[in-house]
């Protein structure tokens, strides 16, 4: 039997993948709620698990015979987990059309493989079949063994699931009554998911709620203190937090601002808001931030400040600004 | 002086040209820590960090600077470009350093 090497898997994609420049979805103009979801999803959640295989000492025309009979279109030629190359419905076709389908599997598999791994975010996988074109990618495990496939339906059914849950939530949330705190009159509401170090989206919610006000002729100093408070609390969920989500209404004269995260809490929350004391680790430093000022400059720019945490629950930070009425109501 | 005079006066690479191109810079606060940036009050500031990230540019816009000038000649990342076009940004690379470039703005402004 001819010895095949077992393919190389390709590095994570390069920063073009990271960046987002080349996905289909692009990441400045699709809503944060599903840019939220392909970065948080990963692959080994959308892939289908059980994988039909076949040994390279197989011949071709029994992997023609599962083809047909399990409805795929390519085979993974596998041996004690290990890939080593696939039989796409083209090999078939050539090996018909050759007289070769007697001839073992791995004589004429495909063995230039472009693989995923199963803790990439689901980005990527959008962007391979994006930049590849294939129908469908193999999934490796950290040890390089076969764990899964993926093909674009089960993208989309994974991507359709979540985002009927993720509307089914908002619509709850929308429907619950008004938070007595900020009064009747609340007249916006946005939520923005805020994904872990999310870097790349890091900052667009505050953005967001920045150019809302000023599009509001709300006072310039007041945009400013709200902007800065739910631009360090969005940085806060994507730097320290497990994910988590970043709300913000305006009413009554008051803008509030609140991010809870799913985890991984404070132990002490008196020392996490003292000035210049942080658990930021060096890669963050290097961003720019963690040099534990974020929660002492919230404080200092709101008229109001809670923050509760619990150990393995969660944090809920609130910033209330006492905005006033729109500049043109004021006049 | 205005963001143009202080981009002719460092002889900086203009990359973005955006909305702050021509306002009034009073005040220049030069940091690569973006936690800083954000405690300064100042409307229209020109910012000058050795930090080449999207997040300068976001924390600019956040705080209402006019333009980020980057220096030391940092190469940029290449979506840094995209992201001050986004977000109105004027953006420059300046080649000598932060001290230099300080002393160079100052000089300037009180000339």
């Amino acid at each position: 039997m001819e010895n095949v090497s077992p393919p190389t898997p390709p590095p994570p994609p390069p920063s073009e993948g990271a960046s987002g420049d080349a996905l289909s979805l692009t990441t400045a103009y699709e809503p944060l709620v599903l840019m939220e979801l392909i970065q948080r999803l990963k692959v080994r959640d959308v892939m289908t698990h059980s994988v039909v295989s076949v040994e390279r000492c197989i011949p071709l025309w029994e992997a023609q015979r599962l083809m047909k009979e399990k409805h795929i279109s390519g085979i993974p030629v596998v041996e004690e987990g290990r890939l080593f190359g696939l039989v796409s419905m083209e090999d078939i076709i050539c090996a018909i059309e050759g007289g070769y389908i007697a001839q073992p599997c791995g004589h004429y598999m495909t063995t230039k493989l472009v693989v995923l791994e199963d803790d990439m975010p689901l980005s990527f996988a959008i962007h391979y079949f994006d930049r590849f074109h294939f129908g469908r990618f193999p999934v490796l495990n950290r040890d390089r063994l076969l764990v899964g496939i993926v093909c674009q339906r089960d993208i989309n059914r994974a991507l359709l699931d979540e985002l009927s849950k993720e509307f089914s939530r908002m619509e709850k949330s929308v429907a619950r009554s008004t938070p007595p705190d900020i009064g009747p009159t609340t007249y916006m509401l946005r939520e923005f998911p805020v994904a872990k170090y999310d870097f790349e989206n890091a900052g667009k919610a505050a953005n967001a709620i920045k150019t809302a006000m000023l599009e509001r002729k709300f006072p310039p100093k007041m945009v400013r203190r709200v902007a800065v408070a739910a631009y360090e609390l969005e940085i806060n969920l994507v730097v320290h937090s497990d994910g988590g989500m970043l709300t913000w209404q305006i009413g009554n004269g008051r803008s509030e601002v609140v991010a809870q995260d799913k985890g991984p809490g404070i132990e002490d929350v008196a020392w996490a808001c003292r000035d210049g004391t942080s658990t930021a680790n060096e890669w963050i430093r290097s961003l720019g931030f963690g040099a534990g000022l974020g929660l002492v400059n919230v404080k200092r720019v709101s008229d109001s400040f809670e923050i509760t945490s619990k150990v393995g629950v969660g944090t809920t930070v609130r910033s209330i600004v006492n905005i006033g009425a729109p500049l043109e109501e004021q006049e | 002086m205005t963001v143009q005079d202080a981009i002719s006066v460092l002889n900086a690479e203009l990359i973005a040209s955006g909305e702050g191109l021509l306002k009034k810079v009073n005040h220049i606060v030069a940091s690569d820590l973006m936690s800083d940036v954000l405690l300064v009050d100042e409307e229209d500031m020109l910012l000058l960090t050795s930090l080449a990230s999207d997040q300068v540019l976001r924390t600019a816009q956040i705080v209402g600077a006019a333009a980020v000038i980057v220096v030391n000649g940092k190469s940029l990342p290449s979506s840094m470009k995209k992201v001050a076009a986004d977000l109105g940004m004027t953006l420059a690379i300046a080649k000598q350093s932060k001290f230099d470039t300080c002393i160079a703005l100052h000089q300037r402004m009180t000339s």
